[in-house]
């Protein structure tokens, strides 16, 4: 009878260790990157045990969002974080050190050395990349075709994007040349304006990131690019007050050309079929490409029960499959060594956006919120006042100067 | 009693306690005495907010009052279909302000909104123009929408105190000859006294904490022109993650409000008896 009683509860304690390992891990996403990674969690949530709650945040709250469920005791327990927030996040002490882990993952040097630049605080490791995103430049092939230009040709300078932008404006209606987010939007400015200074060399922040240096020749060059294009009437209207709601306006197939990101090349070909477009890197102002290399950095917060999950759900991401289904949806592969394999087969358009990578850029700093994102920040002000105002000297001065304050107050 | 403590008293203590401090959004806060309200008086972006919600307040309350006094004359009097225009009037007012704004939003969208093919139908402006990328019209744009929302709401406090007034005072006014305006002035003003100090003080306080319709409809642009004090306050606090600052510069929002609404007590005399 002992015996009987011993087995069953022993049964009943190895079910209960059974039930009891399979965790629900709580996973938060921001918006407006795509489908790739939830669709990896679809796949990760159909073969294994453990299950990844996808919650999905609109991008621009999720910082605040994220920083307040922290204050509150109501943190996820990891999150997909836009890979610029990282150090912030990292200096303030609310992130999981994954230093040793990710060291001893075979693959680990190969992984994308931005992401993990921006996921190093202090010489430890507290993010790794997730998805990878860069900008690049798209042209619509269609519109190129009845504009008479030549539809397998990229443009490699302004002046020729400039041209075929009048080309494709004369067509009339409401076809334009060119596209951007001009209402203040500094995530989408940052994203696919400032790669046409770095191709030329020059950045807005030093290289330490203590001095802004906004105001150069590169720069003023490439604000009167833009300029010239609005004052012909290239760009629709709305573009002057796009605070990024409309940033993929690409997609309506009325405008010529735009510069977009890699997700949205998935989102395109996923969801736009009919759209029949060509990508090629985003000239800089004298004709050098460059990029903005972001994406997203995954990150497990501070002191969560269920790192050892979170980690195998990270494995399985960085798995081949794991890779395969993010590239399909638009994410390029976060792993250089398995790159080639991983893009096989999948919309050639993606190699552009891979080898953007090896030209791309990402700035560094702890004040990217304040300095860059903020729709009410120095630089979403800049790039509405200098494309749109009557004053481009007062809004170089007022820029660089509000730049510095904020560097100099948070030092 | 107990509410107004749990709900009041408590917060804004809090807030004075947070303002104390140096308090991120993540991380430990730090005291630091009265450093935030020192750093309020050299904060020039805090004086522009001031400034542009001082510009704001003014202009809404005078284009509400102008739009629901003679409204509020207008369905006081009985006419056939008085309550239909009354109801129409209100309507407004029940939406919120931030669905409000949505609406607006895209309204006034250049491309796919409603004004700008409007007034290219009909000739007012050659080709369409964008109304909120500029500062002038995005700012006329609000006020419209503003008046719009709430000047029904305004009506109806106006239209209860001029319901108020005896037919007698105003019979006896008119059989003494006094004319129409000669009533308005001397008569309907003086006893609206209340009433108005009341419109007024909901008027000004409501317009001094406007955030939604900046938010939504400008993101407080063009080129940050249109950033409300309250628009500063959340961004000290959920942007730049100052909340001890934000802290500060609500309690110093606070003692504005308190202020303003004394002065316009004091001035219209509520609670005295008429001289």
């Amino acid at each position: 009878m002992l015996k009987k009683l011993l087995a069953a509860t022993a049964l009943i304690s190895a079910g209960m260790i059974s039930t009891a390992s399979a965790e629900t891990i709580a996973m938060w996403v921001r918006s407006g990157i795509g489908d790739s990674f939830k669709e990896v969690v679809k796949a990760y949530n159909a073969g294994h045990e453990n299950k990844v709650e996808l919650t999905e945040v609109p991008f621009a709250e999720l910082v605040q969002k994220y920083a307040t469920a922290i204050a509150g005791g109501q943190a996820p327990d990891a999150l997909s974080l836009d890979l610029i927030y990282t150090p912030a996040f990292a200096a303030a002490g609310q992130l999981e050190d994954l230093s040793d882990w990710a060291k001893s993952l075979s693959y680990f040097n190969s992984l994308s050395p931005s992401h993990v630049k921006l996921g190093t605080y202090e010489d430890r490791i507290y993010g790794l990349p997730l998805s990878v995103e860069t900008s690049i430049f798209a042209w619509n092939k269609d519109l190129y075709k009845k504009a008479g230009l030549d539809p397998e040709k990229a443009p490699k300078t302004w002046e020729e994007i400039t041209a075929n932008a009048e080309k494709i404006r004369a067509l009339g209606g409401d076809t334009y040349g060119f596209y951007f987010s001009g209402g203040s939007c500094g995530g989408c400015m940052i994203f696919t304006f400032t790669p046409l200074t770095w191709g030329a060399g020059a950045d807005i922040l030093s290289a330490d990131g203590k001095t802004a240096t906004l105001d150069t020749p590169q720069m003023r060059k490439a604000v009167d690019i833009y300029r010239n294009m609005v004052k012909k009437d290239l760009v629709p209207a709305g573009a002057a007050s796009d605070n990024g709601v409309n940033f993929l306006s690409f997609t309506n197939g009325k405008i010529g050309q735009q510069s977009i990101g890699a997700f949205a090349i998935g989102t395109l070909v996923t969801q736009h079929p009919e759209i029949n477009f060509g990508v090629t890197l985003i000239p800089g102002v004298d004709g050098k490409p460059s990029s903005f290399a972001g994406g997203d950095n995954f990150v497990v917060t501070k002191g969560t029960p269920r790192l050892a999950e979170v980690k195998e759900f990270l494995e399985y991401t960085y798995s081949l499959e794991g890779q395969k289904i993010m590239a399909k949806y638009g994410s390029l592969p976060t792993r250089g060594d398995i790159a080639n394999e991983v893009l096989e087969g999948l919309d050639p358009r993606l190699k552009v956006g891979m080898e953007a990578i090896a030209v791309a850029k990402t700035p560094y700093t702890l004040q990217f919120n304040d300095l860059i994102n903020s729709a009410n920040g120095p630089w979403a002000t800049f790039t509405n006042a200098a494309i749109y105002g009557d004053d481009v000297d007062g809004a170089f001065a007022n820029a660089q100067a509000e730049m510095q304050s904020i560097i100099d107050a948070g030092q | 009693m107990a509410l107004v403590t749990l709900f009041f008293v408590l917060p804004v203590l809090f807030t004075v306690w947070m303002s104390l401090h140096k308090w991120p959004l993540l991380g430990a806060p730090t005291w630091i005495g009265l450093g935030n309200y020192a750093r309020m008086f050299t904060d020039a972006r805090f004086f522009n907010a001031l400034g542009f919600t001082a510009h704001y307040t003014l202009i809404v309350t005078i284009a509400i009052f102008a739009v629901a006094f003679p409204l509020a004359i207008f369905v006081e009097k009985e006419r056939p279909l008085v309550s239909a225009y009354r109801t129409i009037i209100f309507l407004p007012v029940v939406v919120g302000l931030a669905s409000a704004s949505l609406l607006w939003v895209w309204l006034a969208n250049v491309d796919s909104g409603l004004f700008a093919p409007l007034f290219e139908m009909l000739g007012l402006t050659s080709g369409r123009i964008n109304l909120l990328a500029r500062f002038d019209t995005a700012f006329l744009t609000i006020i419209v929408m503003v008046v719009w929302k709430i000047a029904g709401f305004t009506m109806i406090i106006l239209l209860t105190g001029l319901q108020a007034i005896p037919t007698e005072l105003t019979e006896a006014a008119r059989i003494d000859g006094a004319g129409r305006w000669q009533r308005f002035l001397h008569l309907t003003l003086p006893l609206m006294r209340r009433t108005m100090a009341l419109a007024l003080i909901l008027s000004v306080t409501g317009s001094i904490l406007a955030f939604d319709q900046f938010y939504i409809m400008t993101s407080g642009g063009p080129q940050n022109r249109m950033i409300s004090v309250v628009y500063y306050i959340f961004n000290q606090s959920f942007v730049s993650f100052n909340l001890g600052y934000g802290a500060a510069l609500s309690i110093a929002l606070l003692l504005i409000l308190v202020t303003l609404s004394v002065v316009q007590l004091w001035l219209l005399k509520v609670g005295e008896e008429r001289p």
